[in-house]
């Protein structure tokens, strides 16, 4: 072996060596360095050997001073398990042999030494530093013992009993804390271990705080397993670690106690557990199969699921996050080789906290409570949610039976009420197999009613305007006011409530009086109810028709009367009465006429005839009409009568008839009535001017005519307007039809101006203004009006030729400036240029045309201008004169005339002239229409005398119509037709209410229903005839035709 | 529902056989049955599907059939066709009766199962119970044609009292199944069995 290689071991074992030896070989190595420089030497050789043998020199030492210490006691060590008794043990010398004996002595304030064997148990110490001393024989130790070097080592707990509830998976520790052995109170902390299946997996380690208290205490511990208890064999044990404030030295844990374990004896069935368990929707499950055959396949549903092999052929699942189930539950499967085997998980939830919970009674007998489930558990049958309605101040309770099929509707359960308690506070518990929630409500059920819907409504005769009306309303609301509501229905009428305040009572039987009906009406009464303070209404009751009784009839019937054709009988008219007025069925009428003479009474008319005839003289006479139903009679209905005669009234007149009552007081004024006789047109025409003039329009006022005058009511007026100049031959009459002439036809008569506009500028326009009455076309006016000049227009019209005339020179100007050269060169050469001369150049184009010849060439003369002298043919101004007078004669109705029948109007009148109408017509309109046709056929001849008069049949038609109406009336007039014929042809001549209600001077603003109002009697049928030919289009429109009797009273509308 | 309503009507007719005025032939009474026996098959498959997909998954998966789930307390249906052509006259009508009476126990059983597991699904409960009613039919026609035969009619014995009522949640889905299952199967072989009656005994 060369040195190198003992070099090699030597460091190999250095490195396993202690200090001591480390530092031999460190000198070692020191040495070995030189031997590598003489390596020849031998001398070198003998010094390396020396140094070997100091190593072992030193090794001895070293194993002497060991030696000479294993021949004494040493390791002392000190534990306890109770605080109390310290239990010390040291390393024995070597040598001692068993049962050798020592002498402990120690130094605790006192000496004090125990001849023991090789443990001792000594009694705690006092904390601080003790000296012990041993001695073994010859041989002492001596240690320095404290508190701090002492173990704490509890002793091992012990499991009392370990005890299992499958059904939950639970297990139960019981043991014994053995606090009796401790001086002190201190805290324990319990570490337990939970461990399954045969190999005895860990699961979980738990701790578990308690104290002890110087007894004895049994604790007992449960621990739910996640795994059915069932699947494999669960094993738990226990340990401790006491921790007393005051013990200065180590705590230790206890060992742990023996493993105790739960298993379950399975008969060789087959098994799934658990078996139909609720968990909550979300939560983890694990599911275990123990059998004895071989699982090939688990499913949750129809999801296939990984195995967890338990021992044995047992498997589990483990299904995390469970979704909600079906209402027959999930169900998981184990499928064996030819068999499966199941179990089926319910997922829900708890109940959720009812929803709307309302208490309220029907009859303050029972409550019923409602409440909606809220969100749904996904439990069913027996899982389902059952409920408990406890009320907190009489302690009663009531429970909710499963309905078999569960709805989402809401829930109800009736609670008695119970005498002298009208605040309840309901506690609403829901509970199922995953928890519990509830809902509470304080309530005061007299508060909370709310009534049945009435029932056996009846109604009973008070009188013919008053019933009692009755109901039934289940309940007992003797301490409670009813407000009920009556709804009160009519036919073709709104309906009516009507609130009733009423108290309650116990039989439930209601009866109020209804009144203000109306007699002899069907009603249809129904009912609902309420309580006060108000809380919900009632359902309506069923309707209940009913028809009042009959009464007298409240008025008489409208009358009028006629004298029949031949004058003798006076035939008596009345109109059937209303169902308002009636009050019942009518079955007879009375007729009687008085005079100052006598009185003559008609047997009984019977219903259907309403008209009677008396024979009676012409005299003033009072007739009473009484109309009769099953109750009695009615007021009767008087009409008096006087008769002016006809011949004291002329046409076109405006009369006052003031028509007097006569009272006790005196006379009164009942109605006054201005009318005519006949309407007539206007005599005059308005008076009018022109206020003012623009370039485009024309303001034009008129005046009003005085009454006398107008010989009727005023319509409206008229208005023309045309282009035209005083003398040009386009002034001709102002028929309808041509198309230059504008009319304005204005029926508002209090309009006293009118604007004309759109015209055209410094332009003629004739103007012809007429009034208008029922009676026909009043006179025309005319007058000539020249329109301002538009005098933009005109500042245009200069100023546009003189900017162009400016810009034109100027631009003329320039040009000549620039151009002035050539200019100068082309008019004023100053010397001509000889080749220019046009003289000199016939030699050389001899041969050209012949017009090049020319040397000088002459215009002709001709005229510049030719003036031609012409005469104008003028009308004749003799015919003028004439056609003046024929204008301003003209009838109004002269637009029917045909154009080419005129003479053409050529005169030339200022500017603004009157044409002042004919005082001849004044008198012709004043006196009677022979005078009017007069004019006319003095006119015609005058006119064309060659044609014939009846060409012009406006003009021949003299005669006026007396029966015309109103042009503004024939929608009314029409409407008041339709309700003659309804009324049978019946025309009231009295009626009660124009006596006394119209103002005299709006006759006709109650006459918008029905009856033309006339009064009087039908005596100027005489002055009926038509004597005209048929009307043209123009003239108002006749209505109220065959009784020119009317047109005496025709009204002014609007007045 | 009124085919359901029709066949009830015809029930009521079928169910108090004896009580009618004019006492019916064999061979009537043996067409009845057959025709009952008929309409049950028709609605055979409509009551299966219906249970099974109340019952959720597997159950309810197409094609789910697990003819190992077997019940002791219901007479199997299924017979090698030796013995069966071997039967003589009272012992074929005496298994069906046998067999239709433990089956009226058993639907009456599912029913109740039903009620606590579906009682949300009415369609289903209703057909429980017509198919117990057609069952109770088939029992009371089996029983008339023993008697118009003139063959003696054993006494009804409580099949059920065997039947566990603490059976979990899938022990009735289960069970239910199995009913059903033999119910159709008993039906068919009813359907044979009153066939060849009908062919022994024309009208």
């Amino acid at each position: 072996m060369s040195v190198d290689q003992f070099e090699h071991h030597l460091k190999f074992f250095s490195s396993s060596r202690t200090d001591c030896i480390a530092r031999m070989m460190d000198i070692f190595l020191c040495l070995k360095q030189p031997s590598r420089m003489v390596d020849s030497k031998r001398m070198r050789m003998t010094s390396n050997f020396q140094w070997i043998l100091l190593t072992f020199l030193l090794l001895y030492l070293m194993n002497q001073v060991s030696s000479q210490k294993k021949r004494t006691p040493h390791d002392l060590k000190c534990v306890t398990n109770n605080l109390q008794v310290w239990d010390c043990s040291w390393r024995a010398p070597s040598g001692a042999g068993r049962g050798a004996a020592y002498e402990v002595c120690i130094e605790n304030g006192s000496h004090s030494c125990y001849r023991l064997e090789k443990n001792t148990k000594i009694p705690a110490l006092s904390p601080g530093d003790h000296e012990v001393t041993i001695n073994f024989g010859s041989s002492i130790s001596k240690f320095t013992l404290n508190e701090k070097d002492v173990s704490f080592i509890p002793d091992t707990p012990e499991i009392l009993n370990l005890s299992a509830d499958f059904s939950t998976s639970t297990l139960h520790l019981k043991w014994n804390d053995k606090g009796s052995v401790f001086p002190r109170h201190s805290n324990v902390i319990w570490e337990i271990k939970i461990l399954r299946k045969k190999n005895m997996e860990i699961v979980k380690i738990m701790t578990h705080n308690t104290t002890l208290n110087g007894k004895d205490t049994v604790h007992h511990w449960s621990w739910t397993s996640d795994m059915p208890l069932e699947c494999a064999t669960h094993y738990v044990g226990i340990r401790c670690h006491i921790d007393d404030p005051k013990f200065s030295g180590h705590k230790e844990w206890s060992n742990w106690s023996l493993l105790k374990n739960i298993s379950w004896s399975s008969d060789s069935q087959t098994k799934v557990f658990p078996q139909d368990k609720v968990i909550l929707v979300g939560s983890d499950i694990t599911v275990c199969c123990v059998t004895q055959e071989k699982v090939v396949l688990a499913l949750i549903g129809s999801t296939n699921c990984p195995l967890i092999h338990l021992d044995g052929e047992n498997v589990a699942i483990k299904i995390h996050n469970i979704s909600a189930s079906e209402s027959s539950g999930t169900n998981v499967v184990f499928s064996v080789e030819d068999n499966m085997f199941g179990t089926v998980i319910f997922a829900g939830y708890p109940p959720d906290i009812p929803q709307k919970l309302n208490c309220e009674t029907y009859d303050l007998k029972e409550i019923v409570c409602t409440w909606n489930p809220g969100r749904p558990t996904s439990l069913v049958g027996p899982r389902n949610t059952s409920y408990t309605l406890f009320e907190s101040f009489s302690g009663k309770c009531v429970r909710y039976k499963r309905a078999e099929v569960p709805t989402n509707e809401s829930y109800q359960l009736f609670f008695q009420m119970l005498s002298n308690q009208e605040i309840y506070n309901f506690t609403l518990n829901a509970r199922n197999p995953l928890g519990q929630s509830e809902s509470t409500l304080l309530v005061n059920v007299t508060e909370k009613v709310h009534p049945h819907t009435p029932t056996s409504v009846k109604v009973k005769d008070i009188n013919s305007t008053a019933v009692t009306l009755s109901w039934h309303l289940p309940g007992n609301f003797a301490k409670i006011k009813l407000l009920c509501q009556i709804e009160i229905n009519k036919t073709n009428s709104v309906h009516e409530l009507r609130n009733i305040t009423m108290k309650g009572v116990e039989n439930s039987s209601y009866l109020i009086a209804v009144d203000k009906l109306n007699p002899y009406t069907i009603y249809t009464f129904r009912i609902r109810c309420s309580t006060k303070p108000f809380w919900k209404w009632s359902k309506w009751s069923n309707e209940k028709q009913y028809l009042t009784t009959e009464a007298i009839p409240s008025k008489g019937p409208d009358t009028w009367r006629e004298w029949s054709s031949d004058g003798k009988n006076l035939i008596i008219y009345w109109k059937p009465l209303s169902i308002n007025e009636a009050n019942g069925k009518i079955l007879s009428y009375n007729v009687s006429c008085s005079s100052d003479e006598e009185t003559q009474s008609l047997s009984e008319i019977l219903d259907p005839q309403h008209k009677a005839e008396i024979q009676l003289d012409k005299n003033d006479y009072i007739i009473s009409v009484v109309a009769k139903n099953s109750v009695g009679s009615s007021p009767p209905s008087k009409i008096a009568s006087m008769e002016i005669p006809n011949d004291q009234f002329r046409p076109g007149v405006r009369y006052n008839f003031f028509l007097y009552g006569c009272r006790n007081q005196g006379y009164q004024l009942l109605r006054s009535i201005i009318g005519y006789v006949e309407e007539l047109a206007p005599t005059v025409a308005p008076n009018f001017t022109v206020e003012d003039t623009s370039a485009d329009s024309i303001l034009v006022r008129w005046e009003d005519i005085p009454v006398e005058e107008l010989r009727g009511f005023l319509r409206g007026y008229l208005f023309y307007f045309e282009k035209g100049e005083r003398d040009t031959s386009k002034m001709r009459g102002l028929e309808s039809g041509r198309s230059d002439i504008k009319v304005k036809n204005i029926t508002d008569i209090s309009q006293k101006t009118l604007r004309i506009v759109d015209l055209q500028g410094k332009t003629s326009y004739h103007l012809v203004l007429r009034a208008y009455t029922d009676g026909g076309m009043g006179p025309e006016k005319s007058m000539f009006v020249v329109t301002k000049e538009n005098s933009v227009g005109l500042i245009i019209a200069i100023l546009i030729p003189v900017a162009v005339a400016v810009i034109v020179g100027v631009v003329t100007s320039i040009l000549c400036y620039r151009k002035r050269e050539w200019i100068k060169e082309t008019f004023y050469p100053d010397i001509p240029n000889p080749e220019n001369c046009k003289a000199l150049q016939f030699q050389k184009s001899v041969c050209e045309g012949s017009s090049a010849l020319k040397t000088l060439e002459m215009n002709r003369c001709t005229p510049n201008n030719v003036e031609v002298l012409e005469t104008r043919s003028m009308v004749p101004k003799t015919e003028d004169t004439e056609i003046i007078s024929a204008v301003a004669e003209r009838p109004e109705d002269s637009s029917d005339v045909e154009p080419e029948n005129h003479v053409v109007v050529s005169y030339c009148p200022p500017v603004i002239e009157e044409e002042i109408a004919n005082p001849g017509a004044d008198e012709a309109g004043g006196a009677s229409q022979v005078i009017y046709i007069d004019i006319q056929s003095m006119y015609q001849p005058q006119a064309k005398p060659e044609e014939e008069p009846e060409n012009d049949p406006v003009g021949g038609a003299g005669y006026k119509p007396q029966m015309h109406l109103p042009v503004t009336s024939t929608v009314e007039d029409l409407a008041a037709e339709d309700d003659l014929d309804k009324t049978a042809g019946y025309r009231p001549q009295a009626n009660v209410n124009t006596w006394n209600l119209v103002s005299p001077d709006s006759p006709r603003s109650t006459d918008s229903s029905s009856e033309i109002v006339s009064f009087g009697s039908p005596c100027s049928i005489n002055s009926r005839q038509f004597l005209i030919p048929p009307k043209d289009e123009e003239s108002p429109k006749s209505s109220g035709g065959g009784w020119s009797f009317t047109n005496f009273f025709q009204n002014k509308p609007n007045d | 529902m009124s085919c359901q309503l029709a066949i009830l009507c015809l029930l009521t007719l079928l169910l108090p056989p004896l009580s009618r005025g004019a006492p019916m032939s064999p061979a009537e009474r043996i067409t009845q049955a057959y025709n009952l026996a008929l309409s049950m098959q028709e609605n055979m498959s409509t009551l299966l599907q219906t249970y099974l997909q109340a019952q959720g998954s597997p159950f309810s998966d197409p094609g789910f059939s697990a003819p190992e789930l077997q019940l002791s307390s219901l007479p199997p249906a299924d017979i090698s066709f030796k013995t069966w052509n071997a039967l003589d006259d009272g012992e074929r009508l005496s298994r069906v009766q046998g067999a239709f009476l433990a089956l009226t126990q058993h639907l009456q059983l599912v029913g109740d199962d039903q009620r606590d597991l579906n009682p949300d699904n009415p369609i289903l409960l209703a057909q429980l119970r017509d198919a117990r009613l057609r069952a109770q039919g088939m029992l009371g026609n089996v029983a008339a044609i023993m008697t118009a035969l003139g063959l003696p009619n054993p006494r009804a014995e409580d099949t059920l009292g065997l039947v566990p009522f603490g059976a979990s949640a899938f022990e009735r889905k289960c069970r239910g199944y199995i009913v059903i299952r033999e119910y159709g199967h008993w039906t068919d072989r009813a359907v044979r069995d009153l066939a060849l009656f009908k062919a022994k005994y024309p009208s």
